[in-house]
């Protein structure tokens, strides 16, 4: 492995056991990211991009291989560490928003720094400037249901900072967009990326968006890097 | 996180869902109010027992009574003198035989270490008539010394000051039977008193056959054509006597007392039941019980002991106590189980509704572990939860049985006191109780959350963030 790359898998693999059957997601994947750098992916649905992403976030563990992230061997980690790793070091954006619908926009982008132990007044603070930078600083109060789909995307990624990480992983997040919007969204994700020096791996399907902003493109088919 | 954020969270969770919480902590609710209304009533029995006994000292009293099978001298002469045996000896007194609970016994245990009275329980039944109402009761003969004590709570007037004075103390409960009110109005005014008596006279030819044809002299005072007669006393009433709300070996346990004097010029049968009856023929005259009271509680056992080496019966409230608090402690267990059904229901209740959580909040599980929550947390914030409906729970509940148990206490004393019987609290909420009914609550409800909060910490990120 190098260690000038902030991100490495080797030889990574991830199977999925359905009673006798045995499912390959992922093949020995070998790839690296370096700090700063975006990382495009793109492939057809079932070719293992979405089980890559949730490997590299840490809400998965590898059956084989391993996975380095700033020096570290998030592989070995148990659960309880990679919550910590997922806390800090990690921001996910998902192609369906996944937020709380209950919750308000601003209680939202809020609800990692409950779990970081920062205090009411100051998580309320933090998420307000986070909205603001996201452009929805006027929408705060709303709930998710009664936000667009760009600004619940935008409400997706004012929480995958507010804990500012090094990682941006965002899952097909303009899968549910229109082309207008998901432009506005990725460029989003690229000023972030040029400015902030975060790292950012995106997965989509649309090669050309990816092709404009991404520093370089990976391909998977049937859980194998192509 | 937090134990402000754990509050916080759970709260704003339940209160998402104000109907299901509401419907899961009242059954919380109602269980934990049976529970404490059977434990509150479990403990106002005893409370009462035990204080209105403290309050009369009467842990510090022996009641003796003849014995038939026991009689003589029991000290074995091999035995080795103990303490105890040396505090009798120099006070040691023989009583010839047969023993007889007489003035002679009163005047003798009076002498004992520690004794400070003694006096005989004299009970005889008899008809009281006054204002025009007639009640069947038990007349007790009281010394005055003893109804000047504090044994004796009065409501209105005072007590007799001689031992001879035609004077009667009447309780208020049986003022209650006669639907008299006032208490201050009936001081000095005068009753009745009518004994019975045996008529021997009667057992004729001439009564008998009347009997069987069905008529009688009408001259005679015969009472029902059997062989009792009654005779007629008039007294006036001194003083108005709290009634006991318990009965038992106790000094004082009737509705009326009168002065040993008038009592003894008084025709009567000193029956207090069909037994004694039965046994009068023969009988060894003298009083069937006396009631000896101590200063202090340690001289009870070597005065008990030296009273049963006279060959009489002793009973003593201090010995039933531990046996009283076994069946405390058994009462307490049985209401206990018949409260705790009440709760084991309210607990299904809870893992009902934290499952149902679970499975509504399925993806916000999810969410939750992708932006940094670990399994502990989760487990936490479901935890809490569960925690704070057996909070609100125990704390309504202990409300509630409160509550419960105040109006059970106002209608059973309201039909009570119709029967003349005095206002007793029959429930007790003494502060272990209430802080242990919460305590107990939450603690339960945890239980109850163990299973659904182990399976939300369970949850994979991965699938609950494609679930719908």
């Amino acid at each position: 492995m190098n260690l000038n790359n902030f991100i490495e898998t080797e030889d990574l693999t991830k199977l999925y056991s359905t009673g006798r059957i045995e499912v390959v997601a992922l093949k020995d994947v070998t790839l690296s990211v370096r700090r700063g750098e975006f990382l495009g992916v793109t492939g057809p649905s079932g070719s293992g991009k979405s089980t890559l992403m949730n490997l590299l976030g840490g809400l998965d563990t590898p059956s084989a291989g391993c996975i380095r992230v700033d020096g570290k061997y998030i592989s070995d980690l148990n659960k309880e560490e990679l919550a910590i790793y997922r806390r800090c070091q990690v921001g996910m954006i998902f192609q369906s928003f996944n937020l709380i619908s209950s919750y308000t926009a601003l209680e939202n982008v809020a609800f990692p720094l409950l779990f970081a132990g920062v205090a009411k007044k100051e998580r309320k603070i933090q998420a307000e400037q986070v909205l603001t930078k996201v452009g929805l600083g006027n929408r705060k109060g709303h709930l998710s249901t009664e936000l667009s789909g760009g600004e619940q995307q935008r409400v997706a990624v004012a929480r995958a900072l507010i804990n500012q990480p090094k990682i941006l992983l965002a899952d097909e997040p303009t899968g549910n967009l229109d082309s207008k919007t998901s432009r506005a969204i990725v460029q989003m994700l690229s000023d972030l990326n040029k400015n902030q020096g975060l790292t950012v791996i995106m997965i989509s399907h649309e090669e050309s968006l990816l092709a404009e902003f991404a520093d370089k493109v990976i391909g998977l088919c049937d859980g194998r890097v192509v | 996180m937090k134990i402000s954020d754990y509050i916080e969270q759970s709260f704003a969770n339940l209160w998402r869902k104000k109907l299901r919480t509401f419907l899961t902590t009242f059954g919380v609710v109602i269980g934990i109010g049976a529970l404490v209304s059977m434990i509150s009533f479990g403990k106002g029995v005893q409370k009462n027992i035990t204080d209105q006994f403290k309050e009369m000292e009467l842990f510090n009293y022996i009641s003796v009574s003849a014995s038939s099978s026991s009689r003589g001298n029991h000290h074995d002469p091999d035995e080795q003198p103990s303490a105890e045996d040396e505090y009798l000896a120099p006070q040691s007194i023989g009583v010839s035989e047969p023993n007889i609970l007489d003035d002679t016994f009163i005047r003798k245990v009076t002498q004992l270490k520690g004794v400070e009275s003694a006096f005989p329980e004299v009970r005889f039944p008899a008809m009281i008539r006054f204002k025009g109402k007639e009640e069947f009761t038990f007349i007790q003969v009281l010394p005055a010394y003893i109804c000047q004590s504090e044994l004796m709570k009065l409501r209105a007037g005072e007590s007799y000051t001689s031992d001879d004075a035609n004077s009667i103390i009447i309780s208020d409960s049986m003022l209650r039977r006669m639907r008299i009110k006032n208490h201050q109005d009936v001081i000095g005014q005068e009753v009745e008193l009518s004994t019975l008596t045996l008529n021997f006279n009667f057992l004729n030819l001439a009564n008998i056959a009347s009997l069987t044809v069905g008529r009688s002299d009408p001259n005679s005072r015969s009472v029902n054509k059997l062989p009792f007669a009654s005779k007629k006393y008039t007294f006036t009433i001194v003083g108005v006597a709290e009634r006991m709300g318990f009965g038992g070996a106790i000094p004082l346990r009737s509705d009326v007392y009168i002065p040993p004097g008038p009592s003894q010029r008084m025709e009567k049968l000193s029956l207090t039941s069909i037994w004694d009856f039965f046994q009068s023929p023969g009988r060894i005259k003298g009083y069937s019980s006396v009631s000896v009271r101590v200063s202090s509680a340690k001289y009870i056992e070597p005065v008990k002991k030296q009273i049963q080496s006279w060959g009489f019966k002793t009973f003593v409230l201090l010995d039933q106590l531990e046996e009283m608090k076994k069946a405390f402690i058994i009462m307490d267990m049985f209401l206990f189980a018949v409260g705790m059904i009440a709760i084991v229901v309210a607990s299904l209740g809870i893992i009902n509704t934290m499952v149902m959580s679970i499975l509504e909040r399925y993806k916000e599980i999810g969410i939750a572990k992708a932006v940094g929550a670990s399994d502990r947390d989760v487990k936490k914030i479901f935890f809490f939860e569960s925690g704070m409906i057996g909070f609100l729970g125990g704390v309504f509940g202990l409300i509630l049985g409160w509550v419960v148990s105040m109006i059970i206490n106002l209608i059973v004393n309201s039909i009570a006191s119709r029967q003349g019987v005095p206002y007793v609290n029959y429930f007790s909420f003494p502060w272990g109780l209430c802080l242990g009914a919460v305590v107990f609550s939450i603690f339960v409800s945890l239980a109850a959350g163990i299973y659904p909060t182990m399976r939300a910490a369970r949850v994979d990120p991965v699938v609950a963030l494609r679930h719908d």
